[in-house]
C-alpha cells in the first residue's frame, strides 16, 4: 500500500499537535476501573521484603475489594521520574516518598499531592506530633510520615568483650576503644562513603550528639551558622578518625554494602549507620550486637532521628476514596505491628510493642524510638531537613575532608554558602 | 519519499532541541509549569561556575587519553592479529567482548576490581611485592579519574580493534611486502604504507571516540558518581546532578547544550577531513 508522503507528514503533525495539547493533567487511573489503585514504592534492598509486603497488601485487597498494583523503582530513579509521572496523570495513585522539604515538600509546592487534613479527622490517624509536623505545609497535612529511624553506632559485643572493652560512654571512650581495636588488627569502624550520602549520616550523628536537638534546629532555622566551630569540629572528627586508622582504608572507595559486609564478617568492630540495618543484622550477624548513640565529647550523646518514606496520595488519583482506604490500612495498628515483625520498620506513632515477636536488638531500638516519639532529645538527619543544594555540599564536603581535598574549615564555609543560596 | 524521514527528524531531533533551547532561557525546577524567563542568566552562571571548569578540565583529559589510548591499543592489536590464521576468531571474540558488555555491568565489575581491601588489583599488587602501590583507586582524588578512564579504554579497545581489523583486510599486501623488501621497519610500514590506506576508517574511529569523550556519562556515573568530592566530575555528570539531583533542570539543560555545541565543530572538522581524503583517493 502506498501512502502519499504528504499524508504521512500530516498524520505526524496531527500526532505532534495531539501530544502538545496535553497541558491538562488527566486522572491517573482508569476512570472505569474505580476499584484499582497503583501503589509505587522505593525498591527494597531485600526481595523477600517486597514479596512479604505484597502478601500483606493482598489481605487488604481481599477485605476491601480494591485491587492494588504494587510497583517499585530504585530510589534514584524515583527521584528523577516521580514528578513527571505525577504530572502526566499516568503515575501512581498512592506512592511512598520522603517527607523533607526537597522530597514531599517540593511535591506539595507543585500541587502534585492530595491534602489529607480531612482524612486524618475522618479516619482518626495518629502519629507522633513531630512526625506530623514534617508532612504539614501551610497548616495542611499532606502525607503519612514514614517509618521512624534512628542513626547511631552498632558494635560487635564479642569483639568488645574479647578485647576487654566496655560500651563507650563518651567520645574519649570511643577513641580509646577504636585505638585498641585497630591495634588488634581489626577495622574499628566500617565506614563507607563511596556513594556520598553516607557522609550526611556521619556529620548528622557527630553534630547532633555535640549540639543536641535544639542546636540542630538552630542550624536549620539559620540562628546558628553552618561554619560555626561545632560544625567544623564534627567534620574534623571524621578526618582525624580517618588519619588515625579508625576507618577502612580509603573510605571514599568503600560502598555501603561493603561496609555492612565488613561488619557482618567481623572484620570491623563497629558501624555507624541507621536502625534500618537491624533486620539485616538479625539475619546475618553471628554475634551479639549493641546499638548506642554516637558518643558526644562530654557524654553518651543522642540518637539522630529521622523519618523514612511514607504514603502520599497523588493529586490526580481518580479514586481518592479507595486511596484513602489504602492509607487507612497502611496506618492501622495491625499493619504497624506487621511491619515491625516482618520488615523491622517502626511506625512513627504510639503502639503497644509488649507482645511483639522481635529480636532483642529490635526491642531495644523500639524502646529508643519510643523515647524519641515521646519528646526526648534527639538529633536530626541533615539531608532530609535541608535543601538539595546544602545536601550536595555536605556529601561532597565529607568526601573532601576524608580525602584531604579540603579542610574542615573550607567545607564548613561551603556549607554556609550553600545554606544561604 | 523523504517526508517520513523529515517527520521523524522533526519529532525526535528538532522538537526536543527547540524545547531544550527554550529551557535554557527560563528557570525550570521540574515543578513549576510556568517557569520565569531569565534570559542569559544560565550562561552567565555557567561561565562563572568553578565546578563547570573543573568538569571541563576532566573532559579534556578524558578526550585526550580516552581517544588516543583505544586507537593506539586497538590499532596495535589489529596489526598483531591481522596475519594470524590459527585461532583468529578466538582473538576477535576475546578482544571485542568487552565492547558488547553493558557499560553498567562493566562499571560495577571494575568497581569490585578496584575495591581497596577485597579487589583483586590491590591483591595482585600485594602478591607481587608492590603493596605500597595499593590504594583505594576510585576513592583517591589523584587516581579516580584515571581508574575510570582505564576501564573505559578497556571497554572501547575491542570496538576500535574490530573496525581496524576489517579495514586492514583491504590493505594492499603487495605494497607492504615491497616496503619490507626496501628495508622499511615495522613502524615505517605502518606510518607510510598501512595508515594512508586505512585513513578514512582511522578518522571515522577517531571521530567516534573523540565525540564520546565530550558526552561521557554512564561509566563515570556508575563507578564514582562524579566523586570523590567532584574529582571525576565531567560536564555530563554535572549536567545530570544539576538537573535531577538539585532540580535545576534549566541549568542542567544549558550544560548539555554547551556540551553539544562544543562537540559539533570537532565532528564537522573530522567529517570534512574524512571527505577530503576520500576525494584524494586515499583509503581502504
Amino acid at each position: 500500500m502506498h501512502i502519499p508522503p504528504l499524508k504521512i507528514l500530516a498524520a505526524a503533525a496531527a500526532c505532534l499537535l495531539a501530544a502538545a495539547c496535553t497541558g491538562g493533567v488527566p486522572p491517573s487511573s482508569d476512570d472505569n476501573d474505580s476499584r484499582s489503585l497503583k501503589y509505587l514504592i522505593e525498591e527494597p534492598e531485600d526481595a523477600e521484603a517486597l514479596k512479604a509486603l505484597k502478601e500483606d497488601i493482598a489481605g487488604f485487597e481481599k477485605k476491601s475489594g480494591i485491587d492494588v498494583k504494587v510497583t517499585t523503582l530504585p530510589f534514584d530513579n524515583m527521584r528523577t521520574v516521580l514528578q513527571t509521572q505525577l504530572r502526566s496523570g499516568e503515575g501512581p495513585d498512592v506512592f511512598s516518598w520522603g517527607s523533607g522539604p526537597s522530597f514531599g515538600g517540593a511535591l506539595v509546592k507543585a500541587g502534585l499531592v492530595q491534602d489529607l487534613t480531612a482524612a486524618y479527622d475522618k479516619y482518626g490517624w495518629k502519629t507522633f506530633d513531630f512526625a506530623k509536623e514534617r508532612v504539614t505545609y501551610d497548616g495542611k497535612v499532606y502525607g503519612i510520615p514514614g517509618e521512624l529511624e534512628t542513626i547511631g553506632l552498632f558494635y560487635n559485643k564479642k569483639i568488645f568483650a574479647d578485647l576487654g572493652l566496655a560500651q563507650p560512654r563518651n567520645l574519649a571512650d570511643l577513641k580509646k576503644a577504636a585505638e585498641k581495636i585497630r591495634a588488634a588488627g581489626k577495622v574499628p569502624m566500617a565506614v563507607g562513603d563511596k556513594e556520598a550520602w553516607e557522609g550526611g549520616h556521619l556529620l548528622s550523628m557527630a553534630l547532633s550528639s555535640t549540639i543536641g536537638g535544639d542546636g540542630m534546629e538552630a542550624l536549620f532555622s539559620g540562628e546558628k551558622s553552618w561554619d560555626s566551630p561545632e560544625v567544623t569540629a564534627a567534620l574534623q572528627l571524621w578526618a582525624d578518625f580517618n588519619k588515625a586508622g579508625y576507618l577502612p582504608k580509603s573510605p571514599t572507595s568503600v560502598d555501603y554494602d561493603t561496609s555492612t559486609a565488613m561488619f557482618f564478617s567481623g572484620e570491623a568492630a563497629m558501624i555507624p549507620t541507621g536502625s534500618w540495618l537491624v533486620g539485616e543484622i538479625d539475619d546475618q550477624a553471628k554475634f551479639e550486637v549493641g546499638y548506642i548513640p554516637f558518643p558526644a565529647p562530654d557524654g553518651p550523646g543522642i540518637f539522630t532521628g529521622g523519618l523514612g518514606s511514607g504514603p502520599w496520595i497523588s493529586a490526580t488519583a481518580s479514586n481518592k476514596e479507595a486511596a484513602e482506604k489504602l492509607l487507612d490500612f497502611l496506618q492501622s495498628e495491625e499493619h504497624g505491628r506487621w511491619t515491625v515483625e516482618n520488615l523491622h520498620t517502626i511506625p512513627p506513632r504510639p503502639m503497644d510493642t509488649a507482645d511483639l515477636d522481635v529480636s532483642p536488638l529490635l526491642t531495644q531500638v523500639l524502646k529508643d524510638t519510643a523515647k524519641v516519639g515521646a519528646g526526648g532529645d534527639f538529633g536530626h538527619n541533615i539531608d532530609v531537613m535541608v535543601s538539595d543544594t546544602l545536601s550536595e555540599a555536605m556529601y561532597d564536603g565529607v568526601q573532601a575532608v576524608l580525602t584531604g581535598q579540603q579542610s574542615a574549615e573550607e567545607v564548613a564555609a561551603s556549607l554556609k554558602a550553600a545554606a544561604e543560596q | 519519499m523523504v517526508a517520513p524521514l523529515v517527520a521523524m527528524v522533526a519529532v525526535f531531533l528538532l522538537l526536543p532541541m527547540a524545547s531544550a533551547v527554550y529551557y535554557v532561557f527560563v528557570d525550570f525546577n521540574g515543578f513549576d509549569p510556568t517557569p520565569p524567563w531569565i534570559g542569559l542568566s544560565n550562561f552567565t552562571e555557567l561561565a562563572q561556575d568553578p565546578d563547570v571548569w573543573a568538569a571541563f578540565k576532566n573532559n579534556v583529559i578524558w578526550i585526550v587519553i580516552g581517544t588516543s589510548s583505544p586507537i593506539v591499543f586497538g590499532l596495535g592489536l589489529a596489526v598483531l592479529v591481522w596475519n594470524v590464521r590459527r585461532a583468529s576468531v578466538l582473538y576477535r571474540i576475546a578482544f571485542f567482548l568487552p565492547f558488547v558488555l553493558p557499560q553498567v555491568a562493566v562499571g560495577v565489575v571494575w568497581g569490585w576490581i578496584y575495591e581497596p581491601s577485597r579487589g583483586w588489583l590491590n591483591r595482585v599488587l600485594e602478591t607481587v611485592g608492590l603493596g605500597s602501590l595499593a590504594k583505594g583507586w576510585l576513592g583517591d582524588p589523584d587516581t579516580a579519574l584515571y581508574a575510570v578512564l582505564g576501564t573505559a579504554i578497556w571497554a572501547t579497545v575491542g570496538f576500535v580493534f574490530i573496525i581496524f581489523l576489517s579495514a586492514l583486510r583491504n590493505v594492499d599486501i603487495d605494497l607492504v611486502d615491497a616496503a619490507r623488501l626496501d628495508g622499511a621497519n615495522g613502524f615505517q610500514r605502518l606510518r607510510h604504507i598501512i595508515l594512508p590506506q586505512i585513513m578514512p576508517v582511522f578518522l571515522m574511529v577517531t571521530t567516534i571516540t573523540l565525540l564520546g569523550g565530550f558526552s561521557v556519562f554512564d561509566i563515570i556515573f556508575v563507578m564514582t558518581g562524579g566523586g570523590p568530592a567532584g574529582a571525576t566530575e565531567v560536564l555530563g555528570t554535572y549536567a545530570y546532578s544539576s538537573a535531577f539531583q538539585l532540580n535545576r533542570i534549566s541549568y542542567g539543560t544549558t550544560l548539555a547544550l554547551v556540551i553539544t555545541v562544543i562537540s559539533i565543530p570537532f565532528a564537522v572538522w573530522m567529517n570534512r577531513l574524512q571527505r577530503k581524503l576520500s576525494l584524494q583517493g586515499m583509503g581502504a
